[in-house]
């Protein structure tokens, strides 16, 4: 694995990729043709306040394919923030993977320029918060071109009095014919006082395209609780059971066992057992 | 086993059951028969502890404790098994660990010690073999996209694997066409035996032609208002329910 920064990581380590550090933002190419795995691991875990500010601009240039994955698992009193501009060739793609879980205040940032015609773009998250935590994602996916694709499902688990935002816009250019994009937001409130919201929007200026969006915001499924009940499952069990399904569903995209390792144990949503 | 004493029980605030009263003994075979709104899920659900399903009077007694105070999970780590009427759709929890967890959570509370993965699979594969079920089915969540008798055969599994005492079956049948409905009724009649119960609830006689009852109990009005041997069944497919409810419901 070559590391660019102290988070950054790309695999496989040769990867022929072009970086530039200008006025305080990372700029990074991934040449014609290439696939390249791109690792943001912000894991420092300092009890006291401090700051994360992170701001990569990211080319992919025709042909060229990038995954992304982002892990925030900053200390308690951590405020972070993480932006990442990303402007894709034709025939490219770009497939992102957020986990957002530790850290006061973290602040998300992920802008996407379909750029050239056939361009694919993938956006996951999953956040959890606890506390008094604060997690924002904001998104945006600009179709330029014609015969794009996008789809972006974020999840979010909120427990205590922690909130959760998902602002996500899509964009489709008068141009960008054939396009095609969906987005979700699902959130699962653990507590009454936990809040979530969920801001998608669409803006469509193209006529000829399929675009949907939704997003839920609700609590454990009572009929799945006593489902589980009735088995046998004791209620704190059964609720763990459930929050994990929930997110299992994003924790599956990973397709690197480390990452998933590191991953694991901060999932342990035991505390979040009351009624 | 189980003794029911003129149970009264609310949902919404309405009043379901007016008064049910019923004895099972180990190894006897109950139908609770009646048209839809008598009460028979309701019943169902009661003994289970579902929320929402409040018993407002009298008491239902399992091998002499006081049932209604329990929760779900101390129920049916005592042995009650509710075989649901729609069976729920757990997305993310597989087949397999929804019934290991559930399997060492019942041992546990009984203080017996907890099976590892390996023994658990020996015996959900045979038992799937039991009910037919094709063993792909375990490692698929549970109940997802399964169409209306894989669900209720995935019930006679889970049922098969906790060995309860007291099996609660609330319309087995419904929504299963008759090949899916042998299959489930085999499923059920091998787990008959000296110590088990079975309470079958259901609105037609069709089931119990392949799970013989003891006894038949007709529901109206959420009271038990005539109760019989298994020809009763019968005669309740030729007359339907009508000569008995409207003693019970005047018009």
């Amino acid at each position: 694995m070559l590391v660019l920064a102290s988070h950054l990581s790309i695999l496989p380590p040769g990867a022929p990729i072009r970086m530039e550090e200008k006025a305080g933002v990372l700029h990074l190419t991934v040449p014609q043709g290439e696939h390249v795995t791109l690792i943001e691991k912000f894991q420092r875990r300092d009890p006291e306040p401090y700051t994360t500010h992170s701001r990569i601009a990211l080319k992919i240039e025709d042909n060229a394919r990038v995954t992304h994955y982002k892990l925030v698992l900053e200390g308690q009193h951590a405020d972070h923030q993480s932006s990442m501009e990303v402007e894709a060739g034709k025939s490219s793609s770009f497939t992102s993977n957020v986990f957002l879980m530790g850290g006061e205040s973290i602040r998300n940032t992920i802008h996407v320029r379909l750029a050239g015609e056939y361009g694919e773009c993938q956006l996951n998250g999953l956040y959890i918060g606890r506390g008094k935590q604060k997690i924002e994602t904001h998104t945006l996916i600009d179709h330029q071109k014609p015969h794009g694709t996008s789809h972006e499902f974020y999840k979010g688990i909120l427990d205590d009095e922690a909130q959760g935002v998902f602002d996500g816009l899509i964009i489709v250019a008068k141009e960008a014919q054939k396009t095609d994009s969906a987005q979700t937001n699902k959130n699962l409130l653990l507590s009454p006082k936990a809040k979530a919201r969920s801001v998608p929007e669409l803006k469509i200026l193209a006529n000829d395209v399929k675009c949907k969006h939704g997003s839920t915001i609700g609590q454990l499924d009572h009929v799945q609780l006593f489902y589980l009940r009735s088995r046998g499952v004791p209620e704190p069990e059964a609720r763990r059971l459930l929050i994990n399904a929930f997110a299992s569903e994003m924790i599956e995209l990973i397709e690197l066992d480390e990452l998933k390792a590191a991953l694991l144990p901060c999932l342990n949503l035991t505390t979040s057992i009351r009624k | 086993m189980l003794e029911i004493k003129n149970l009264k029980a609310t949902v919404a605030d309405k009043t379901i059951l007016n008064g049910i009263n019923l004895h099972v003994k180990k190894g006897e075979v109950h139908a609770i028969m009646g048209p839809n709104g008598s009460g028979k899920s309701t019943l169902a659900n009661v003994l289970c502890g579902r929320e929402g399903y409040t018993a407002t009077g009298g008491e239902v007694l399992f091998e002499g404790a006081n049932l209604l105070e329990f929760s779900p999970e101390v129920r049916a780590a005592r042995g009650i098994f509710l075989a649901f009427q729609y069976p729920v759709e757990i997305p993310g929890v597989t087949n397999s660990y929804f019934m290991k967890t559930a399997l060492n959570a019942v041992r546990k509370a009984r203080g017996e010690k907890e099976i590892d993965a390996i023994d658990f699979l020996k015996i959900i594969k045979a038992k799937a073999k039991e009910v037919e079920m094709p063993e792909g089915m375990l490692n698929r969540s549970v109940n997802e996209g399964f169409s209306g008798g894989e669900k209720k055969r995935n019930e006679v599994l889970q049922m098969a694997i906790l060995e309860p005492k007291l099996c609660v079956m609330d319309e087995t049948d419904s929504g299963l066409d008759i090949d899916a409905l042998q299959i489930v009724a085999k499923g059920i009649n091998a787990m008959r035996s000296p110590n088990r119960a079975f309470i079958v609830v259901t609105h037609y006689q069709r089931l119990l032609n392949f799970v013989q009852p003891d006894y038949v109990h007709v529901l109206s009005g959420g009271k038990i208002v005539k109760s019989g041997g298994k020809e009763l069944a019968l005669e309740l497919e030729k007359k339907g329910y009508g000569w008995l409810t409207e003693a019970v419901q005047p018009v």
